[in-house]
C-alpha cells in the first residue's frame, strides 16, 4: 500500500503554464486584495497550485482546476462541506495524494513526477497534522518530536532532544515528554503532532481538520496552540478546518471549496460577513 | 602318519611344561583347605541387569573344602566401601547332591563377615553362604571377594574369587532403591493406572534419564527459531512487494509450507537429502526442518502484523521526510514486533512441541528417550515424564502469553498499572478519556444527544483510493 501510491495515477505532464517570476507577478497582483498577508514586492508564493486535478480511479474527479498561492507566513483557512476535496488539496501538496494533472511548486519548484527519494526530501519541507494524529505510540511525546530530526534532519541526540523541550514546552506539554501517546488525552495527542510538526521547520504546515477528532472542551487548546503558531511565528499555515471562529480571527485569507472547485476566496471578514456566491452563503447558513 | 607323530610329539611338549608349571605350584595349590568356586551378586538395577553399589543385594558365595580337611570359621572380606551390616545369611553345605545338616552363626562387621561353624564342615563338602542385605562398595567397579578360613591348622587366607562387575551408585539408583522397598510405593504400583502411568520408580528414572533428550529439543528450537524468524521477515516483506514474481514466490513458499504436514517435510528432508548424496547431521538436519517449517507460519504472522498497522502510521512518517526504510525499521516494524510478540510466542511453543515429530527419523530428542525407555520398561511413565519437560517450557510460556496480551490490552486502553500518574493527568483535563477513538467519540455524542463535530470531508474519496 504504501509502495503502491507511488506509481498509481497516470500524470499528464504539461509544464507549468509560465515561468516563476511571471507567475509571482500575476499571482501577487491577484491575492493582494484578498489576503491579510503583508505582501513584500517581488515576492514568489512559498505554494503554488496550477490546474490542480485529481481523479481516484479515473471515475470519482474530487478536484477540478485548482489554483492557489500562499505566501511566506500567510494564514490560509480552507472551509467547505463534506467531501468538497479540502482534505484531498491539503494532502496533494505532500503527495500523499498523487495528482492527477496540475502542478505544485513549493518556493518555485515543482514537487510532482519526482522520485520517491526527491519527493522523500520534499516533504521535510511541507510539516503535516492530521486529523487523527497518527502519533508513533511506541514512542513518548519527546521521541515523537526527536525522530523527524535525527532521522531526517540527521541532528544529534542533543540537539534534537533540545528541540523537542523547547517545541513541547510551546505547546504547554512539557511536563508530558516522557508519557506515551496512549498516556495522553485527544487534545495533549494533537498538541505533539503539532510540535512534532514544527520542531521539522517546514516551509509550510498543513492542518487537516485538526480538531475535528477531539471532544468540544478540548478543541479550545488545540486552538489556542495554532492561534501562538500563527500570530507569534512567522510559520506558513494552510488549515482545513470547520471551526469558524478561528477562521475568522486567525485567517489571512479565507478559501471556500465545494465540488472540488474553489467557489470563493478573499478575506475572511469578506467572505463570513458578505460571501458572493450562493454557495458559500448556503454552506455558512447551515453552519451558522 | 608322519605329520600325526609330529603332532604327538608336540602334545607331550606342551603337556611336559604344563606339568612343570603345576609341581612348581603345587605347595600352594596343596596348602588350600578351602578353594573358592564363585561368587556372584544378584543384580539391583531397576528395569535392569547390573549391580550397583551402596544398595544392598545379596552375595552368593560358594566353596569347596577339599580332601582332609575340615573348616570351622569362613571369613569373607569386601574391599573399603563395602558392608555386610545388617545382613542375615543362610549357610548351605552339599555333599554330592544331598543336603548336609551344618549350622552356622554369621557375625557380620563392616566389611567382614564371619561365619562358624557349630562342627567343622568336613572334607568334600560344597559350601555355600547367601548373604542377603550386603551391600558394595558405592564408587562401583570390579569388586573382590577374599577372606580367611580357619581348618585344623589355624587361619589361611581365602582365595580371591572372580571380579564382580558393579556399577557406582548414584543418588538417582539410591533414591529408585528407597522406592523400591517403600510399602507406600507398593500400594501405589498395585493400582494399575497409576502403576501403568506413574510409576514412582520409573518417574525418577526417566526424569534424570531424559534430560538429553530435553536438552536436544530446547537447543534445537533456540537455534532454529532465530533462523525462523530472519526468514520469517524475508518472506513477510516478499510478500508485500510491489513486484508481483516477488510476492508469488513468497506465497508459494509460505503455502506449501503452511499446507503440508512437518511430519512430510521431515520425511522428504531426512530421506531426500541423503539420496541425493547430500549428508548433513541428523540435529542439523532437525535445527533445519523446524526453522523453515516455522519461518513460513512466521512469514504469515509478520505479514499481517505490518500490515495491521493503520496507513495515518505511514502518512505521518512520510509527512516528516521519512524514506521507506526508515519508516519500515523506525515505526511499522518497531509497533509491529509489540503487537506479534503473543503470537510469535504462541508459534515458538509449537515449534517446540512439533520437534518430537525428529523422534522418527532417530533424532535423539525427547520423545526418542522416552519411547526408548517405555520399550525396555514396558510401562508408559516415561511418556508421562516426557509430557512433563514439554510443559515445564510451554505452561510458562502460555502464562507470559496471556501476561503480555493483557499488558497490551491495557496500553491500549491508556496505560499500564504503572501509568497511574498519567491517567489521573488525563482524567483531570476534562474527564476525558484518554485514547478514545474518533468513532467511540461520536458513539458517546449520539448517546449523549449531541451532535459529533462534522464528518471529515474527503474521507470517502481518500479511503476509496487506499482499498
Amino acid at each position: 500500500m504504501f509502495a503502491k501510491r507511488q506509481d498509481s495515477a497516470t500524470r499528464v505532464d504539461t509544464p507549468p503554464a509560465m515561468d516563476a517570476a511571471e507567475a509571482a507577478r500575476i499571482a501577487f497582483e491577484h491575492d493582494l486584495p484578498l489576503s491579510k498577508h503583508h505582501f513584500v514586492e517581488g515576492e514568489h508564493p512559498v505554494v503554488r497550485i496550477e490546474h490542480l486535478n485529481k481523479t481516484f480511479d479515473g471515475v470519482t474527479t474530487v478536484l477540478r482546476d485548482v489554483n492557489l498561492n500562499v505566501w511566506n507566513g500567510e494564514i490560509v483557512v480552507v472551509l467547505g462541506p463534506s467531501g468538497s476535496g479540502k482534505s484531498t488539496m491539503l494532502r496533494c501538496i505532500n503527495l500523499l495524494e498523487t495528482p492527477t494533472a496540475g502542478h505544485i511548486l513549493i518556493d518555485d519548484d515543482e514537487i510532482t513526477g519526482k522520485s520517491a527519494r526527491e519527493v522523500a526530501r520534499m516533504r521535510r519541507d511541507v510539516g503535516m497534522v492530521f486529523q487523527s494524529f497518527n502519533l508513533f505510540p511506541h514512542l513518548t511525546a519527546k521521541e515523537n518530536v526527536m525522530i523527524g530530526q535525527t532521522k531526517v534532519l540527521k541532528k544529534g541526540k542533543d540537539e534534537a532532544e533540545a528541540e523537542a523541550i523547547k517545541q513541547l514546552t510551546a505547546v504547554g506539554l512539557a511536563d508530558r515528554a516522557d508519557y506515551k501517546p496512549p498516556q495522553l488525552s485527544g487534545g495533549q495527542q494533537q498538541r505533539v503532532a503539532i510540535a512534532r510538526a514544527v520542531a521539522m521547520h517546514p516551509k509550510v504546515l498543513l492542518f487537516d481538520e485538526p480538531t475535528s477528532a477531539l471532544d468540544p472542551e478540548l478543541v479550545r487548546d488545540v486552538l489556542g496552540v495554532m492561534r501562538d503558531l500563527a500570530l507569534h511565528g512567522d510559520m506558513t499555515m494552510i488549515v482545513v478546518t470547520h471551526e469558524m471562529g478561528f477562521a475568522r480571527d486567525v485567517g489571512d485569507r479565507a478559501v471556500f471549496m465545494e465540488g472540488g472547485v474553489v467557489v470563493e476566496q478573499g478575506l475572511p471578514e469578506e467572505v463570513f460577513d458578505n460571501p458572493r456566491h450562493q454557495r458559500t452563503r448556503q454552506f455558512l447558513g447551515s453552519i451558522g | 602318519m608322519r605329520h600325526g607323530c609330529t603332532c604327538g610329539r608336540g602334545r607331550a611338549w606342551v603337556l611336559a611344561i604344563l606339568l612343570a608349571c603345576v609341581l612348581a605350584l603345587l605347595p600352594s595349590v596343596d596348602a588350600l583347605a578351602l578353594t573358592t568356586n564363585k561368587a556372584t551378586a544378584r543384580p539391583n538395577e531397576d528395569g535392569g541387569s547390573g549391580v550397583i553399589g551402596g544398595i544392598a543385594t545379596r552375595l552368593t558365595w560358594e566353596g569347596t573344602v577339599e580332601e582332609g580337611e575340615e573348616v570351622s570359621e569362613v571369613t569373607l572380606t569386601l574391599p573399603e566401601g563395602g558392608s555386610f551390616d545388617g545382613t542375615s545369611t543362610k549357610v548351605t553345605a552339599l555333599e554330592g547332591l544331598s543336603r548336609a545338616k551344618v549350622e552356622g552363626e554369621a557375625t557380620p562387621a563392616g566389611n567382614r563377615l564371619t561365619v562358624s561353624f557349630s562342627q567343622p564342615v568336613s572334607a568334600g563338602m560344597l559350601l555355600r553362604l547367601e548373604v542377603e542385605g550386603m551391600t558394595f562398595p558405592s564408587a562401583g567397579g570390579d569388586v573382590v571377594v577374599g577372606g580367611t578360613y580357619l581348618d585344623q591348622s589355624g587361619e589361611r587366607p581365602l582365595a580371591d574369587s572372580k571380579p564382580i562387575r558393579t556399577i557406582a551408585n548414584t543418588p538417582l539408583q539410591m533414591m529408585v532403591a528407597t522406592l523400591d522397598q517403600s510399602p507406600a510405593v507398593e500400594a501405589w504400583n498395585a493400582n494399575p493406572f497409576l502403576g501403568m502411568f506413574f510409576k514412582p520408580q520409573l518417574l525418577v528414572t526417566a526424569l534424570f534419564s531424559l534430560v538429553p533428550g530435553w536438552l536436544l529439543c530446547l537447543l534445537i528450537v533456540v537455534i532454529a527459531y532465530p533462523f525462523a524468524i530472519v526468514l520469517g521477515l524475508l518472506f513477510a516483506f516478499m510478500k508485500i512487494s510491489r513486484y508481483r514474481p516477488v510476492r508469488l514466490v513468497a506465497t508459494l513458499y509460505v503455502n506449501v509450507l503452511r499446507g503440508t504436514p512437518l511430519f512430510l517435510q521431515i520425511y522428504i528432508m531426512f530421506f531426500g537429502l541423503p539420496m541425493m548424496n547430500v549428508n548433513i547431521n541428523n540435529n542439523v538436519l532437525g535445527v533445519l526442518v523446524i526453522a523453515i517449517n516455522a519461518s513460513a507460519y512466521l512469514a504469515e504472522i509478520f505479514r499481517a502484523g505490518i500490515q495491521s498497522i493503520p496507513l495515518g502510521q505511514y502518512e505521518a512518517a512520510s509527512s516528516i521526510g521519512m524514506s521507506y526504510f526508515q519508516t519500515m525499521f523506525s515505526i511499522i516494524l518497531p509497533q509491529t514486533v509489540r503487537r506479534v510478540i503473543p503470537t510469535v510466542t504462541s508459534d515458538f511453543i509449537t515449534s517446540y512441541k512439533d520437534t518430537s515429530l525428529l523422534s522418527s527419523v532417530g533424532v535423539m530428542e525427547l520423545m526418542m528417550f522416552s519411547k526408548n525407555l517405555t520399550s525396555v520398561s514396558g510401562n508408559m511413565t516415561p511418556y508421562v515424564a516426557a509430557a512433563l519437560f514439554y510443559l515445564v517450557v510451554t505452561l510458562p510460556l502460555i502464562k507470559a502469553v496471556t501476561i503480555i496480551e493483557n499488558r497490551m490490552a491495557n496500553a491500549e486502553r491508556g496505560g499500564g498499572p504503572q501509568h497511574h500518574k498519567g491517567k489521573a493527568a488525563a482524567a483531570q483535563e476534562g474527564g476525558e478519556s484518554a485514547g478514545e477513538k474518533p468513532s467511540e467519540r461520536v458513539m458517546r455524542a449520539e448517546a449523549l444527544g449531541t451532535d459529533p463535530a462534522p464528518a471529515p470531508s474527503s474521507m470517502a474519496p481518500s479511503l476509496a483510493s487506499e482499498v
